[in-house]
């Protein structure tokens, strides 16, 4: 059983661990980097330790720090929360070695997980159906022009090691592709330390839907229904909502409970993300797994009532499933935006940069998980998320109007941030449709949504 | 953790009756301290209730003629508790548990550069080297102790520009 835990992370997902673990009745400390002092995980945690210097190889990524902190703090677990290390197999390893428990699948399941390839030919063989693709990683650039010619163009480019949309390209023709095949493996070599690539036909106008799944250690699987992510910026996440506009009824049952199968016989523990994409044809196709918790939770919590971060401790404490497949019922529609340090008229550049002012939104089935507090100094050091904003509706209608209301409370000054974008996304026709896809922001262009956010000026007079 | 590093930056003097001198430091010199960065003033003098509190930035040189000054037993007696504030850290470079040199004891005369403690990462040490010569005033931790990056170990009197 776990009694006590190092949260190894920062932001808004330490804030998360910790309400967890203070809700599971268990003693947390907080790990931090010398720039997140003044964080608001540490300031509410009742226990935290400096693990080093604001550098994250040096902190947040650095296993020798983190396993030193927990055991100099005496804890008996560590959550890598999502990030850094959260899918390192190496770092669960050496977590384990030394007698402490990794909040997350074991080393052996996140290596077996760690290739994408590997990984699509796994779970395809455990029955999810997947993008006509490369068999695997492909060795060289006459490899590449020989899959792309069986799959079909458009391809794209991926990395195996990749994530995080960082490390693809697509590539239209084959003299696209001779071109982008070793500048996608150079990068790969440096992003990943990791040069192997491999193809997948490339699906353009696609919903990106996802499904989050839990095992038990004796490889009991339920899933928790989807999330459609299909609003992305370079591949990035920026709105999560479920249920997905992408999927029928039909369609849905099948493919979720198909899903939690596979991942269950496919020997997967603790708690995860199988990503899909859905194509003009309705179709789901397996892309990836996420070995970690993930940063659109909520959205899944909101609809299901389930607590994913509790569940995920008592996987890795041991616990069995605590619940059956039948008393899993989503309800409702939940939307979730992440508001982060970013000018969306500046092509989301990062900012960094003290909060002069913070007024958070509030009010029935409004959820806002963020660390920010008036006077909070953003580091320049690591990601530019704020905060969550989740809120849930009967219907997606209701969802999105109480959105509204919920985004024009939401102050933050000091910082531009992506508020203003969200609120002119919500007056976008296709986004009301429920018609986005992967290449909205290309097709429609930030400049264009960011107009239509009504403006500000009822917002000054209240503030 | 701020306000300290602060005040490792800035040197501090006063003079009055033990006890007043005593509250008003309490209640100044984070304040005082924090008006010293901000404004880049030299020097900040506040008198209250008799008594004086003086707080110097470090770069224009180390007041130490304004403690001698002292004029009777008793700011004397509150300068001691003061002078802290002149003692510089010696910080652990690592998270983990902590293993103080043999030669290091209040009173002990160490030379910048010294290694003065190793913290133990995994069973790997780190070094923790001096960053200024002086005489250990005080220890902050022990052999065995756990430690954070960054805390204090152990605080260094300055013995001027000549010690090495």
């Amino acid at each position: 059983m776990i009694k006590r835990v190092l949260i190894a992370n920062r932001g808004e997902i330490a804030l998360r661990i910790l309400r967890a673990c203070r809700q599971l009745g268990l003693e947390a400390v907080v790990a931090y980097s010398e720039a997140d002092a003044d964080s608001r995980a540490v300031l509410v945690a009742d226990e935290a330790v400096c693990i080093g210097p604001a550098d994250a190889k040096q902190s947040y990524l650095s296993a020798p720090a983190i396993i030193s902190a927990a055991l100099a703090t005496g804890c008996d677990a560590i959550h890598p929360g999502y990030g850094f290390l959260s899918e390192n197999a190496a770092f669960a390893e050496a977590v384990a070695a030394h007698k402490l428990t990794f909040i997350g699948p074991s080393a052996p399941i996140l290596e077996k997980f760690h290739s994408k390839a590997a990984t699509r030919a796994l779970l395809a063989k455990h029955g999810l159906p997947t993008i006509p693709g490369s068999d695997g990683v492909v060795a060289d650039e006459a490899a590449a022009l020989d899959a792309a010619k069986k799959i079909g163009y458009p391809v794209i480019l991926k990395a195996s090691a990749g994530g995080g949309g960082r490390g693809m390209r697509v590539a239209q023709d084959a003299a696209e592709l001779s071109k982008n095949f070793s500048i996608c493996a150079q990068e790969a070599q440096s992003a990943f330390g990791d040069g192997s690539i491999y193809l997948e036909k490339y699906l353009s106008a696609t919903h990106h839907v996802e499904v989050q799944i839990a095992v038990d250690s004796e490889g009991t699987a339920l899933h928790f229904g989807e999330r459609d992510c299909s609003l992305q910026r370079r591949h990035q996440k920026l709105v999560e909502e479920s249920p997905s506009t992408a999927l029928t009824p039909r369609v849905r049952e099948e493919f979720l409970a198909r899903a939690a199968k596979a991942i269950g016989s496919a020997g997967y523990r603790n708690v995860g993300t199988l990503e899909f994409l859905v194509g003009p044809d309705g179709k789901p196709y397996f892309i990836e797994i996420n070995c970690r918790i993930q940063v659109e939770h909520p959205v899944t919590e909101v609809v299901t009532g389930v607590d994913l971060v509790a569940l995920q401790i008592a996987l890795a404490g041991g616990a069995r499933m605590p619940m059956r497949q039948t008393d899993i019922q989503p309800r409702g529609h939940a939307i979730e935006f992440r508001i982060t340090a970013e000018d969306p008229a500046q092509n989301f550049q990062p900012q960094a940069g003290e909060i002069s002012a913070y007024r958070s939104p509030s009010g029935p089935w409004v959820r806002f998980d963020s660390h920010l507090y008036a006077g909070y100094e953003v580091p320049p050091y690591y990601d530019s998320l704020l905060g969550k904003l989740i809120v849930w509706g009967a219907t997606r209608e209701e969802a999105i109007a109480r959105s509204r209301a919920a985004l024009r409370e939401l102050e933050i000054d000091g910082v531009a941030t992506t508020r203003d974008f969200f609120l002119g996304l919500l007056e976008s026709p296709l986004f009301l449709s429920g018609g986005v896809t992967t290449s909205m922001l290309d097709d429609v262009g930030t400049a264009a949504i960011l107009a239509a956010a009504p403006r500000r000026s009822g917002d000054q007079a209240g503030a | 953790m701020a306000k300290y590093r602060d005040l490792a930056n800035a040197n501090v003097s006063g003079e009055g009756r033990a006890e007043e001198l005593g509250a008003l430091i309490d209640a100044l010199l984070p304040v005082l301290v924090d008006r010293l960065a901000e404004t880049g003033l030299g020097e900040i003098e506040v008198e209250r209730n008799g008594a004086t509190v003086r707080v110097r930035s470090e770069s224009l040189g180390v007041p130490q003629a304004a403690a001698a000054q002292s004029p009777s037993a008793a700011p004397a007696a509150a300068l001691s508790s003061v002078s802290a504030a002149r003692k510089r850290a010696v910080r652990a470079t690592a998270v983990g548990f902590l293993t103080l040199s043999k030669e290091i004891h209040v009173g002990a005369k160490v030379a910048k550069g010294a290694l003065v403690a190793t913290v133990e990462v995994l069973g790997i040490p780190t070094e923790v080297r001096a960053e200024h010569g002086g005489i250990v005033a005080a220890l902050k931790s022990a052999t065995g102790d756990p430690v954070e990056y960054g805390q204090e170990i152990f605080l260094l009197e300055s013995i001027g520009e000549g010690a090495k």
